[in-house]
């Protein structure tokens, strides 16, 4: 914790960060997510989890609404950051993503240095004015990330050449680096082997401490290992969201049981 | 060529690993068979390229050296500056009729030092071994340097096309036979002062720098106006079609929304790639001549066109490469907070600049390639003066080297024959360079991800 500007957003567990109320999503005339209601919480781990194609991932990306990307993509309903409605017309998606950052899929590095990587988001928002700034957000970002290590000897050569788990990483820390207040995780270990997901799932657990984390996972073991909270999605309805202790143990929905004990999905 | 698989019987297959049986014999003929196939049509391409090219370089490779003739030459006052003021307004009233006195005087002296039997031959047919350049050549020698009347200089001119012909091997003593322009006698001559060291064959820099000439002097022909006159419209290609076709693309790709009217204009775009280039031409004469205004023959309307020309091309290339810049740079871009535009330029076009460039400066090789549209507006005009500077020069007529290798063609002088290969090997120069420079920017740039 060398950077001051964590220190005024410690909040209480039980903070509602981001709430969804009624949400829907629509693909051109396909109604893709239907009436979800979520309170995502700070400082906690959420995961979703579903069959795929169920609306988890569509439902994470409109958290920072990178759904605008995609034509033909309408959102409805009420989604709220700290009780400000994200899908106003007054804000820019430009200034929500900077605060509620993302880590996708597949490792996207940029084919630029490590440093530049981490570096190009603070560069972008003006986070920094002076070299040294940015050298100390790129380094205190790549250690947040587990990866400081590793790249501090090699931080001009290009992210791409990293090992998989290694680029993730990367992701990550170029994602912490504009110091959002919630990070979206799409998948983020499916493209690994174990033991990268397993570091992966180490640095999320240390990540709750300063993030409110959502993570969608297909790994029903991954959401137990790493979330508090989970939220399970089937054919594109929030079928049920709770402690992950509940869901996994005791779920209340007998679609959730069938899914945990493996008879659908 | 794929066989269906036959249904498979539910008995141990017979035979050996040793022998392959039916299936997989035919198939592996079929397979060699297509190889075959392959291996022709390359083969046939190469030997294509091999026989266009060498019967250009066989046929052009001649037009870079000339005949020269080098005689001393005695300036004399009485002919060239018969005032005798060294006025130089008043020298500039002796036309090239004096100076071809000048020249034949000094060529029959030339050749009587020389000990040279000239029986047989007029002194009018012993001048008439040079070019009928040489005597304006002489003559803007003389006003350029006025203190040379009266002095003896060594004098270097072009020999006469037939005689330049009789040392390439075009010209023989039995076609003189026929021709009104030569003389065996003359050829007789011109080979002893070659003999004597008069007459020599070099390097023809004003090949690649001078102007062209007119029909009956095809040794004076240059590339010089027609080199200048494509590098302009180069130059307006690059600084138009470069920037509008990218800009464009990246709208198109990136930022318009995917609708009919951009399906419309994608269709669009994709047929102008396919008009024939005479219709530019059309279009470029009607628009930019009768309604704008501009001038004919000038850089300016050849340039305009070609960009017009090339920027289908240009825009379908950016696009492809912009396409194949994978999404998720774009999606890990937007999802650190950089604006749509921020995506683009910080990172999606860097990526996709080899492919850019590449398919730039190939279309910029086409547009270099040009000649239909040029035809129309007026490049095929003789032009013997150089244009201007850019960017006056712009304005100024010029030619173009393909047109150039048009207009060589259609004269009636085989030695203009030499000329239109030399100018055809000058313009596949040019294109072997520009596309060495796509290779080049094309390595320098890629990046892997």
């Amino acid at each position: 914790m060398d950077d001051i500007r964590y220190a005024d957003r410690i909040v209480s567990a039980d903070e509602v960060k981001i709430a969804a109320r009624k949400a829907q999503v629509y693909y051109g005339t396909n109604h893709a997510l239907r009436d979800v209601d979520v309170d995502i919480l700070g400082k906690t781990v959420t995961a979703f989890i579903g069959p795929s194609g169920c609306g988890k991932s569509t439902f994470l990306r409109c958290l920072n609404r990178m759904n605008d990307t995609i034509p033909g993509c309408r959102v409805e309903g009420k989604i709220t950051l700290d009780g400000q409605d994200i899908y106003d017309a007054r804000v820019d998606p430009v200034q929500l993503r900077a605060k509620v950052g993302m880590v996708f899929q597949k490792p996207n590095p940029f084919p630029k240095s490590i440093y530049d990587n981490v570096a190009y988001g603070p560069r972008i928002h003006g986070l920094a004015r002076s070299k040294a700034e940015i050298d100390e957000i790129v380094e205190s970002a790549l250690r947040r990330a587990a990866l400081w290590n590793e790249a501090k000897d090699r931080l001009s050569s290009p992210g791409t050449g990293l090992s998989g788990g290694q680029q993730q990483r990367l992701c990550i820390a170029r994602a912490i680096a504009t110091s959002p207040e919630v990070l979206l995780m799409d998948e983020p270990c499916s493209a690994l082997d174990p033991i990268a997901t397993a570091q992966i799932e180490e640095l999320i657990d240390e990540l709750r401490a300063q993030f409110s984390v959502v993570i969608v996972t297909h790994s029903m073991q991954q959401a137990a290992r790493v979330s508090q909270r989970t939220a399970f999605f089937h054919l594109g309805r929030l079928v049920e969201y709770g402690e992950t202790g509940q869901i996994f143990t005791n779920p209340r929905d007998p679609r959730t049981e069938s899914y945990i004990s493996g008879r659908i999905g | 060529m794929t066989d269906a698989t036959a249904p498979e019987s539910q008995a141990p297959r017979a035979g050996t690993l040793f022998a392959p049986d039916n299936r997989p014999r035919r198939r592996n003929a079929a397979e060699r068979r297509f190889r075959a196939y392959g291996l022709t049509a390359v083969g046939l391409s190469i030997l294509a390229l091999v026989v266009l090219l060498s019967s250009v370089i066989g046929n052009g490779a001649g037009a870079f050296r000339q005949t020269f003739v080098e005689i001393p030459l005695t300036l004399d006052a009485r002919i060239v500056d018969p005032k005798g003021n060294r006025n130089i307004d008043e020298m500039k009233k002796v036309t090239t009729i004096g100076y071809g006195r000048q020249l034949e005087a000094s060529m029959v002296a030339a050749v009587a030092a020389a000990g040279l039997k000239t029986e047989g031959i007029s002194d009018k047919d012993i001048a008439g071994l040079l070019s009928k350049e040489a005597a304006a050549t002489l003559r803007n020698r003389v006003l350029a340097n006025p203190a040379l009347v009266g002095e003896t200089i060594t004098f270097r001119a072009l020999a006469n096309g037939r005689v330049d012909g009789f040392f390439k091997g075009r010209v023989t003593m039995e076609s003189a036979e026929l021709d009104s322009n030569v003389t065996p006698e003359q050829l007789g001559l011109a080979q002893r002062m070659r003999e004597a060291g008069l007459i020599t064959l070099a390097f023809n820099p004003d090949f690649l720098l001078g102007s062209d000439a007119s029909e009956v002097r095809p040794e004076a022909a240059g590339l010089g106006v027609a080199i200048l006159g494509s590098a302009y419209m180069m130059i307006i290609v690059l600084v138009l079609a470069l920037p509008i076709g990218v800009a464009a693309s990246i709208y198109l790709e990136e930022f318009a929304p995917k609708n009919r009217w951009t399906d419309l204009i994608e269709v669009n775009i994709a047929n102008l790639a396919a008009v024939p280039s005479i219709v530019f031409g059309i279009l470029g004469l009607a628009i930019f001549i009768n309604m704008m205004g501009l001038p004919q023959s000038a850089p300016i309307v050849g340039g305009l066109i070609l960009t017009l020309m090339t920027l289908p091309t240009i825009i379908i290339a950016t696009r492809v490469s912009l396409a194949a810049v994978p999404p998720s740079i774009r999606d890990a871009a937007l999802g650190v907070g950089a604006s749509r535009m921020q995506a683009v330029f910080h990172h999606v076009l860097p990526l996709a600049l080899p492919g850019i460039l590449t398919g730039t400066i190939i279309g910029m090789a086409r547009a270099l390639g040009e000649t239909a549209p040029l035809l129309l507006i007026g490049m095929v005009a003789f032009v013997r003066e150089y244009p201007a500077a850019p960017p006056e020069g712009f304005f100024d007529p010029a030619s173009a080297l393909p047109v150039q290798v048009y207009n060589f063609t259609q004269r009636a002088d085989p030695a203009f024959v030499e000329r239109a290969s030399g100018a055809i090997i000058v313009l596949l120069a040019f294109l072997i360079c520009m596309n060495a420079a796509a290779i080049i920017l094309r390595r320098r740039f890629e990046r892997r991800w």
